[in-house]
């Protein structure tokens, strides 16, 4: 039986992640900045929602929604990143499958529903759905049906965090994978969280080349949309893209762990 | 490196810019951000040449293979089955058949963790994430790999009964000489040094052409020793290796198992025969000039998945009884880094930053 401590660690983690996606969310206000931040805050969304739920599967006593709800939330999810990915695939090739940066999170949102679509109802203690993992000191822990797609599902997910690991921790980092936050006064706008092509004739490398030169690589990337006064500058604080990434490797981490231990 | 790109005009355009462009900008902004760093950073990681041709990091990108699989080792020591008596009694079976100043020590570490299983566990597994994390994670790779190094050591002797190849027991298919074993040889192949201006593999870069070659002959020649013994060559041998396999594993592999099983019934001396053959051919392989060496390595994976299949179960991942992957995926994994490189692989070069790195490191003239 696994110790409940080491799934409370996992539950806390992901409790963080739901804290911290939150808190991007709040701070982001897509709802006060357009379509444009909008449709980033996707993501935010996708890891508070998924953090939640892990930390119910994990804790027993931590109700949250009903499995039937989870499903629906999640079958939305991996449909609207599957359609996402289509798109980055029409315009970016097909590189996009599988490298882009929707692909990960499709892969995340098919694993949540994957697991709560193929657990078996636990045998003992009658703990009954995924807040039962845990019940009984994970004597009534259920198992995954089809347990070839579960160990699929976390060798992706494994990949996916290493890569980000190697990613988030390369000297040039930028993009999603800055480590640094953004000073720059704000020339253009781009994409919350989004790397801009750096170079000579883009505004971002417009931006860059007047920068005082301790700036940082990632920071034409992260001196996105103007904000009004009252509003923290994109890149910075719990909106620096790293945040995400970190955010998103302690899911995959988890996801893969949870996975591997319901074959 | 980054160009100039037309389609991003700046902030009036994005502001001005119809469903379609948007749609292209978002997709575009969103594959920069997942692909586009990575020139930039080959660059002051002094890959060089690669970086120059744009093709990928051959070496790190083995390393990152090599820390997912630890990742997944980690991952899996969490099981239920790792907290239970069952993994300590585990052990101690290792110690069956090995010399008393091998056994000796095997016996003490199961009765330790049995006796403090879950917090040693606990340990375990998480040094195993660490090493992984920190293979993964770039400034930590060296410090990684050398307790990866150390680790593999240990557990090979404790955990593996150093592989049983003291035991007369060994076999190729069921992971001899121990998959741990090969997680240090991996480390040392794919250690982040350079010792000579090109060299002809990615593992040669490391340890040099002549002693990787050495390390590669030696480990596939004992494959093919430990193949031929008596114990392996027995006519029901292989067929009784293989059909063990199968309890508690899912149906569709039992049945794969047993299907292979019955092809190998009664043929425990032939079998043993071709597969040592086999091995031979990629041991020496690496010898040969580039195409055969090609075909002897494609040969060695070939031999590695169906060891990985049908011998070792996926390394009866799907039992929850797991420890690790089994030594399949480590051979392939191994063979790939001696996968005859396009053109010498140049040693680093520090030259100066490249144009688009240095205005990532904000060094560029206004």
């Amino acid at each position: 039986m696994i110790p409940s401590w080491i799934l409370d660690i996992f539950a806390a983690i992901m409790l963080v992640v739901a804290a911290v996606s939150a808190a991007r969310l709040v701070a982001a206000r897509p709802w006060w900045h357009g379509a444009q931040r909008a449709a980033l805050a996707d993501i935010d969304v996708a890891h508070l929602l998924m953090a939640i739920a892990m930390a119910g599967m994990l804790v027993s006593g931590l109700q949250t929604l009903p499995n039937g709800g989870w499903e629906v939330i999640f079958a939305v999810m991996t449909a609207w990143f599957g359609y996402r990915v289509v798109r980055d695939a029409r315009v970016s090739g097909v590189r996009a499958l599988a490298g882009g940066h929707c692909a990960p999170h499709l892969i995340h949102a098919a694993a949540m529903l994957y697991m709560f679509m193929a657990l078996t109802a636990p045998t003992a203690h009658g703990s009954v759905g995924m807040g039962g993992m845990s019940g009984g000191g994970m004597s009534g822990m259920g198992t995954l049906q089809l347990p070839l797609l579960a160990f699929l599902f976390a060798l992706a997910l494994i990949g996916y965090s290493i890569w980000d690991l190697d990613q988030l921790s390369g000297p040039g980092a930028s993009g999603h994978y800055s480590l640094a936050t953004a000073r720059v006064v704000p020339t253009g706008p781009v994409l919350a969280g989004v790397g801009a092509p750096a170079g000579p004739g883009t505004a971002a490398g417009t931006a860059l080349a007047s920068a005082p030169p301790a700036l940082s690589a990632a920071e034409p990337a992260e001196a996105v949309h103007v904000p009004p006064a009252s509003a923290p500058a994109d890149g910075t604080g719990v909106l620096a893209p790293w945040v995400a990434t970190g955010c998103r490797i302690a899911m995959g981490v988890t996801m893969a762990f949870m996975l591997l231990i319901m074959i | 490196m980054r160009r100039a790109d037309p389609r991003f005009p700046g902030m009036a355009a994005v502001r001005g810019m119809d469903a379609r462009t948007e749609q292209a900008e978002e997709s575009r902004m969103s594959e920069i951000a997942a692909a586009g760093v990575r020139p930039a950073a080959r660059g002051r990681l002094g890959i060089g040449a690669e970086a120059a041709r744009g093709a990928p990091d051959v070496r790190r990108l083995l390393q990152l293979a090599l820390a997912g699989i630890w990742l997944l080792d980690a991952l899996l020591q969490y099981q239920a089955f790792m907290f239970s008596k069952g993994f300590s009694h585990m052990l101690a079976g290792t110690a069956s058949g090995n010399p008393g100043t091998v056994a000796s020590p095997i016996t003490w570490n199961a009765t330790l963790i049995e006796h403090h299983l879950v917090l040693l566990n606990a340990i375990f597994a998480t040094i195993q994430l660490l090493i992984g994390i920190g293979i993964a994670w770039r400034p930590t790779v060296r410090v990684a790999l050398a307790a990866s190094i150390a680790w593999s050591l240990g557990v090979w002797w404790f955990g593996e009964g150093l592989g049983m190849v003291l035991t007369g027991d060994a076999s190729p298919v069921n992971g001899a000489p121990g998959a741990v074993i090969l997680y240090a040889l991996l480390a040392v192949l794919l250690w982040p040094a350079d010792r000579g201006p090109a060299a002809p593999f990615t593992a040669a870069r490391a340890v040099g052409a002549p002693v990787a070659r050495t390390l590669w002959l030696v480990l596939w020649l004992s494959l093919a020793y430990f193949a031929l013994l008596p114990g392996n060559r027995a006519p029901q041998a292989l067929h009784d290796m293989i059909a063990g396999m199968t309890d508690g594993e899912p149906g569709w592999l039992a049945a794969l198992d047993r299907g292979a099983a019955s092809l190998v019934a009664h043929q425990g001396l032939a079998a043993s025969i071709v597969l040592a053959i086999a091995l031979v051919i990629v041991a020496v392989g690496v010898y040969l000039p580039a195409p055969y060496a090609k075909g002897a390595l494609v040969l060695a994976i070939v031999i590695a998945a169906v060891i990985w299949g049908f011998g070792e179960a996926f390394g009866t991942i799907f039992t929850g009884g797991g420890t690790d992957p089994n030594s399949g995926p480590l051979l392939a994994l191994l063979a790939l880094t001696y996968w005859p490189a396009r053109a010498a692989v140049p040693a680093p070069v520090r030259t100066a930053p490249a144009p688009a790195a240095a205005v990532d490191e904000g060094t560029a003239a206004p």
